[in-house]
């Protein structure tokens, strides 16, 4: 009988290193053992880091988004950066902020025209009346009408001041309705406000005046007329 | 925790093949092996996300496999090594052509391993075909070295004897 040798015993023995588990088996089961990939194992590390870079990235865009005009690449983050500043305002200080709102649109109109830059004024022009609608819009909602025209007669006033730089009507037809709408609330408080008093004859013969003045919707005659009253 | 988990990662990348292999040579059964070997990495990662400081993970996986091997057999009320499979590839046949193809099938080293001891087939996969120093062999069997030697001399040794016995493949 011939005698197996060691040497190719063992020789045999190493060929069984072609044994092999199937590679698939192989990576589910230790995705099964270990569970997912979490992919980047230094993360909590580099977490911090890369959360700061972002966030002062955002701050930079933010910040110069600030001085972008309409037409600009950076203008749709400028107006982001407004709605969400907006969100934190109250409802009694929303007039006052959607006028400030309104006066930026008007320097970015004033800039668009001293930098000659044509083909951004349409855009500015609408940017600058739908702010206008929407300080319309919230006056409303507002109860002081002093207040209101207060902040009106500021935005007409330096809308007609760029309407004669460029020599065209800037604040429209929006403008003209806010205007009109805030004298008439503005008139039925003096003339409530009036009635609560004690009055002279010649002021309550004013009083009596604007009454019909205002029943005839004729608000800014009457408002005249209180104005050259009280000089 | 992250770290822990890059680590255990390797060691699986380097131990899966062995510890599959060794499981394997004992049961027989791709199935089978494969639920012992994951069973086997379950634990190990287990222990070792608690304490990391193992100081031999391969050995700890080795030991791992081999009672989990154990418990198989005593689960199944196996008192031998074999399984059916091999039984059909124990006799060659007289015919040298017939022979010649068998010795070319790894099948009868396995199936001659697998009638060995427990500590036999050990020693014999930890040195031939792992690679391992008869220092780790004897630390993996948790002998000592001198004893390490006698155990695979003896193991060659009921080995050769098995193919022998069987005619499997001459020098």
């Amino acid at each position: 009988m011939a005698k197996t040798s060691e040497k190719l015993l063992i020789s045999k023995l190493q060929e069984l290193r072609s044994i092999r588990p199937e590679k698939d088996w192989v990576s589910s089961t230790k995705t099964r053992v270990l569970g997912e990939d979490p992919g980047f194992y230094f993360f909590p590390y580099f977490k911090p880091a890369l959360v700061g870079a972002a966030f002062a990235l955002t701050l930079f865009v933010f910040a110069f988004a600030q001085n972008s005009l309409p037409g600009d690449a950076l203008y749709s983050v400028k107006k982001i950066s407004e709605r969400s500043q907006a969100l934190f305002v109250s409802q009694q200080a929303k007039p006052q902020a959607n006028l400030q709102l309104a006066n930026k649109r008007l320097e970015e109109l004033s800039r668009v025209a001293e930098k000659n830059q044509t083909g951004k004024l349409s855009q500015a022009i609408d940017e600058f009346q739908v702010s206008v609608s929407q300080v319309a819009k919230n006056l409303s909602e507002s109860s002081d009408p002093v207040r209101n025209k207060e902040i009106v007669d500021r935005m007409v006033s330096e809308a007609q001041t760029v309407s004669a730089y460029l020599g065209a009507d800037v604040g429209g037809d929006a403008l003209a309705e806010l205007k009109e709408r805030t004298n008439v609330e503005y008139v039925a408080y003096l003339i409530s406000d009036l009635e609560t008093r004690t009055l002279t004859e010649s002021q309550t013969e004013i009083l009596n005046q604007m009454k019909e003045l205002a029943g005839q919707g004729d608000y800014l005659a009457a408002l005249e007329l209180y104005l050259v009253s009280q000089q | 925790m992250a770290n822990h988990r890059k680590e255990f990662s390797k060691i699986y990348d380097k131990s899966i093949d062995k510890i599959y292999r060794f499981i394997f040579l004992k049961v027989n059964s791709q199935e089978i092996a494969q639920d012992l070997s994951s069973e086997t990495f379950l634990r190990g990662w287990e222990s070792y996300k608690n304490n990391p400081k193992i100081n031999n993970p391969s050995a700890f996986l080795y030991r791992i496999a081999r009672n989990l091997v154990i418990d198989y057999y005593r689960q199944k009320g196996r008192n031998q090594f074999v399984s059916p499979d091999d039984v059909a590839i124990v006799d060659p046949g007289p015919d040298l052509e017939e022979k010649a193809v068998f010795n070319s099938d790894l099948g009868e080293v396995k199936a001659v391993l697998a009638d060995l001891k427990e500590d036999y087939q050990n020693v014999i996969i930890l040195r031939y075909l792992d690679d391992l120093s008869i220092q780790q062999v004897a630390e993996m069997m948790e002998k000592s070295e001198d004893a390490t030697r006698v155990t695979l001399h003896r193991a060659l040794k009921a080995l050769k004897e098995g193919c022998n016995k069987r005619q499997y493949f001459t020098s």
